[in-house]
């Protein structure tokens, strides 16, 4: 196995581009480093880690940029993630455990593009961009058509995931990231929800709702139907009630080792209804009528 | 391919090969002899092979050797003074808060860890720091008894 260390993003595309799909990207490692051992060394290993400019967050225009080298960690522990994003702090806050948040990485955990990737479903209903680095330049890509099933992204093998652009919310909105799993840490979600609920000015209409999904189907994705029924509408408990109904045939689950799909869809149904009463809650200081 | 580590451990130089996709649990275990550090889920999902790598605890059997180039590293063997025991290895001994004791070394580097950062851990504090590590045999009331105790001697509260 061939092994680089590029220092730049130029010579990172560099590598990808000369090899193709036998390269791998490794940035934490908490993924790759478990399919090295058990599934295959691939036939060259791109260590990211050395390039200084794809870590930090930062602030400015009402968007929060995070590098894509970014710790879990990092972002759970970050003023600005905490007060701007809660959404995205929640999902940190509930990765795995301590000792890989502090390795980690949010380009690792979105590169995987596993549909329970716990920070992609807030990522969603954040409507943030991918920021990637082509050999011909630079684009912008939302995470809505970002991900194209597990492990393949829009990144491609040639492309290298550099930044993550959240804009940031209006405010009186509220968001909310559900996990179902066993176990509250170091486990994988059988069904991951995130909620994110703007009222109208008199606190009295659904002005905007956000709803993703995870581990639900081949790709995190977002609920639009059940947006559609919500949006204008005051938020009753007979509105709630249908709208965690149609969310659960929004998603499209398997049965695994975690969960039979027909419980994946009953948390999913469970989790829409939390995530909407916890939201509304929040935005308006109403119990839902 | 192999690369060479130059890193620090314990507070000491070191400087060895190691191949590209070998995990820092297998350099610490298997090229420096250094067997504190437990191998057991090889996944990181257990927390027996936790070291702290520039202050912050880490699982190494999913860590790359290679990202130990220029790092701090504290590792089991580093927390003892000659003979005398630091005070979350003695707290674990005089709470009996070890079993089988595999995954006691990793507890303890997450409990120092956490120490590091506060001698006040709340039980909140107390359920994060550890929540990565498992123990089969489930002797988990008396690990958090001697993390109290541990965090009241460091304190001089006891």
């Amino acid at each position: 196995m061939e092994y680089f260390e590029p220092k730049s993003v130029g010579d990172a595309l560099s590598l990808l581009s000369k090899h193709g799909s036998e390269a791998k990207v490794i940035a934490g490692g908490t993924d790759v480093m478990v399919d090295i051992k058990f599934k295959e060394e691939p036939g060259c290993l791109v260590n990211i880690k050395k390039i200084p400019s794809l870590t930090g967050i930062s602030e400015s225009g009402g968007s929060v940029r995070i590098g894509a080298l970014t710790t879990i960690r990092d972002i759970e522990t970050n003023a600005v993630i905490r007060e701007k994003l809660p959404v995205l702090w929640e999902a940190a806050h509930q990765f795995a455990s301590l000792q890989v948040r502090n390795t980690a990485t949010i380009g690792g955990n979105i590169c995987r593009a596993s549909p329970s990737g716990e920070t992609l479903t807030p990522l969603l209903v954040l409507e943030a961009n991918a920021i990637l680095a082509f050999s011909d330049g630079e684009r912008s890509e939302p995470f809505k058509s970002f991900f194209q099933g597990p492990g393949k992204s829009a990144a491609g093998v040639k492309g290298l995931l550099t930044e993550i652009e959240v804009p940031i919310p209006p405010a009186g909105s509220k968001g909310v990231y559900l996990k179902h799993a066993v176990r509250g840490a170091m486990d994988i979600a059988m069904v991951g929800i995130a909620v994110m609920l703007t009222p109208d000015a008199g606190k009295n209409n659904v002005q905007d709702v956000r709803i993703g999904l995870g581990a639900v189907a081949p790709t995190p994705l977002r609920a639009p139907k059940t947006e559609a029924l919500l949006r204008g509408k005051p938020l009753t408990a007979a509105l709630i009630k249908e709208a965690g109904a149609l969310a659960a045939t929004e998603a499209s689950p398997i049965s695994d080792q975690r969960s039979s799909a027909e419980n994946r869809r009953w948390i999913v149904e469970a989790l829409t209804r939390r995530g909407l009463e916890q939201t509304w809650k929040a935005a308006t200081g109403k119990e839902v009528a | 391919m192999s690369v060479t580590i130059n890193t620090t451990i314990n507070g000491k130089a070191v400087s060895a090969s190691a191949g590209a996709s070998t995990s820092l649990l297998e350099f610490l275990r298997d090229t420096l002899e250094m067997k504190g550090s437990k191998l057991c889920c090889n996944t990181g999902e257990c927390g027996a092979c936790t070291v702290i790598y520039n202050g912050k605890p880490i699982n190494t059997c999913v860590t790359m050797a290679a990202d130990a180039i220029g790092a701090q590293i504290i590792t089991i063997e580093g927390l003892a003074d000659g003979d005398k025991l630091h005070p979350v290895q003695q707290a674990f001994i005089d709470t009996g808060a070890v079993q089988c004791g595999y995954c006691t070394p990793g507890f303890i580097m997450s409990v120092k860890a956490l120490l590091d950062r506060t001698t006040k851990p709340t039980p909140a504090d107390i359920e994060e720091a550890v929540s990565g590590n498992i123990c089969r045999c489930t002797g988990y009331n008396k690990i958090v008894d001697a993390i109290h105790l541990a965090a009241d001697k460091i304190a001089g509260r006891a």
